[in-house]
């Protein structure tokens, strides 16, 4: 599939998704945000809406409109003293209704919607990838400038407010740099598979270690690998390349399960008690 | 180093001994329209141990989160180190903070080393990262309250005393004048406790540092504080250990008996456990 200009800009821009979102999974595990990430995730279909109705990038308004859902997920949550997952339950909700309503006033069934709900990522050319590519290094620049807030906030954010870490800062930018991600991935994979490719990774490499550096790295190769064996497998076979690459990752995530340190037979086999 | 400056001129500023570190004068702090705290005053004096004791909900945690500046009193005045509780905002890694009970996920991978790290994130400052300095601190600190040799394993995995030494490394491993503990002993068992206190009064000597303890246990401080504050609600007394104890006040602060403490005093045994 390399041979073709298509394959090629699937497989930069599908590595590049990879990295980013293996990335942030391991924030999204360890701070438990993945039901934010369906949440935002399934809220982009709104802003794709308005992007078909309105005859503009759908890329561009789902952008918008996703971060907007995560910061709304992240005040409502704060300043409504109501739960994040009651805030998402509701916003994702009605964003997705929001985006059918628009969808039905315009009257036209459009086929470009099925390419954002499951994915289009043979359809992208040059301009998408560089796109892609810049939105990504910011949520990367993000995540490793604040890693040490980050990480304190995600452990424990009442003595990260204590020590004068910026945690409305580092919350909100969490947030945000999800919500770019889910923007960015639903060319790989389309809104309806993209909060895999933000759980997944991560879960994947806390099945095998308890080092957060072991984390990272380990939820990257689960994510380039799947990317990579999922582009090759849907071309191969000529199926679905989004459902094939989550399935890979959900192939992963089992064996991850199946090997982890923290099973019996897996420690006896290793000789030791603990991972 | 500019942003040593105010603590230092502080230090400098005024003769050994006659330092006051933090000073509160008739502290009003309503929360939710509640009066959560009336009219507290009281001061830290450098190099003193002071033990605030008060049934639960007496406002002993707000007490603390207006000290380190997260609330800000109605009325009254703070000042720690002679700064004003937003000029303090700057200041945060000269206090060392112990919130009451740190809920952390125990799969959170992250090793002992690396939770006394993010202590340190206040001094290597935003967009920095660790230097050889920042690392030697962390192993200092692990090394001061007996947890070298355990640096490297998940902190999930340490036992309840061990994680609550872990924690007063991560604030110890900063330039802590002022330590700030709530309820540390909470959740101890008794030898635990014991253990712990020891280590607390030998590092408060060794590193000259100034403490306010909370605690709901009269017993525990009556033993090892300098003065002692009742509050619940409003302050109820403010003196000598033995002076506290013996009072009607702490039986009216409290609203029950008090005689099974009678004896234990100052003096009281420091090994055992048994009384």
């Amino acid at each position: 599939m390399l041979a073709y200009g298509f394959g090629q800009r699937a497989m930069v821009g599908g590595l590049i998704i990879a990295a980013t979102c293996s990335f942030i999974s391991f924030f999204v595990i360890v701070r438990r945000l993945a039901f934010v990430g369906m949440g935002i995730s399934h809220a982009a279909f709104g802003g794709v809406a308005i992007g078909i109705v309105a005859g503009v990038n759908p890329i561009l308004t789902a952008g918008g409109f996703c971060v907007l859902i995560a910061g709304g997920i992240g005040w409502f949550s704060r300043k409504g003293r109501l739960h994040e997952d009651t805030v998402i339950g509701i916003l994702f909700a009605s964003a997705m209704a929001f985006g059918v309503l628009l969808v039905s006033l315009a009257h036209t069934y459009n086929l470009d919607l099925m390419s954002y709900l499951f994915g289009s990522i043979l359809a992208m050319s040059w301009t998408d990838v560089v796109i892609l590519a810049v939105l990504s290094a910011l949520v990367v620049a993000f995540l490793v400038l604040f890693f040490k807030e980050l990480i304190f906030f995600a452990f424990d954010e009442e003595t990260a407010t204590a020590s004068g870490v910026p945690v409305r800062f580092v919350y909100y930018g969490l947030l945000i740099a999800m919500a770019v991600t889910v923007v960015v991935s639903i060319k790989l994979v389309g809104i309806i598979l993209v909060s895999a490719l933000l759980v997944m990774p991560g879960a994947t490499g806390l099945q095998l270690t308890r080092n957060y550096r072991g984390v990272i790295v380990i939820s990257l190769f689960a994510a380039v690998t799947a990317v990579v064996a999922g582009l090759f497998l849907s071309s191969g076979f000529d199926i679905a390349s989004g459902a094939t690459i989550v399935l890979v990752l959900f192939a992963e995530f089992v064996l991850s399960v199946a090997f982890s340190p923290r099973r019996p037979y897996v420690a006896k086999l290793f000789g030791k008690g603990q991972g | 180093m500019t942003r040593n400056c105010r603590v230092a001129e502080f230090f400098d500023g005024s003769v050994e001994g006659a330092r006051t570190l933090i000073e509160l004068e008739c502290v009003w702090v309503s929360l939710s329209g509640q009066t959560v705290l009336e009219d507290i005053s009281f001061s830290l004096e450098e190099k003193m141990f002071l033990g605030v004791v008060g049934p639960n909900g007496a406002g002993k945690t707000t007490l603390l989160r207006v000290v380190l500046g997260l609330l800000r009193p109605g009325r009254g005045t703070v000042r720690v180190m002679g700064m004003t509780p937003a000029e303090l905002k700057h200041e945060l890694h000269h206090i060392g903070y112990m919130p009451q009970q740190v809920i952390f996920d125990p799969l959170f991978p992250v090793s002992v080393y690396d939770v006394v790290m993010m202590g340190r994130a206040c001094c290597i400052g935003t967009l920095r990262f660790p230097k050889k300095a920042d690392k030697e601190a962390v192993l200092d600190s692990i090394e001061m309250v007996g947890l070298d040799g355990l640096e490297g394993r998940p902190v999930g995995e340490l036992s309840g005393g061990e994680q609550k030494r872990a924690f007063l490394a991560r604030a110890l491993c900063r330039e802590t004048h002022i330590l700030l503990l709530d309820e540390p002993t909470a959740g101890l068992d008794l030898p635990s406790q014991q253990q712990f206190m020891e280590l607390l009064v030998e590092l408060k000597e060794r590193l000259g540092l100034s403490v306010i303890f909370v605690s709901h246990d009269v017993n525990v401080l009556a033993r090892f504080a300098d003065e002692m504050v009742c509050i619940n609600r409003t302050m109820h007394l403010h003196g000598r250990p033995q002076e506290v104890l013996g009072s009607e006040k702490l039986k009216e602060a409290y609203r029950c008996e008090f005689d099974f403490l009678v004896g234990v005093g100052g003096q009281g045994p420091r090994t055992g456990g048994g009384d």
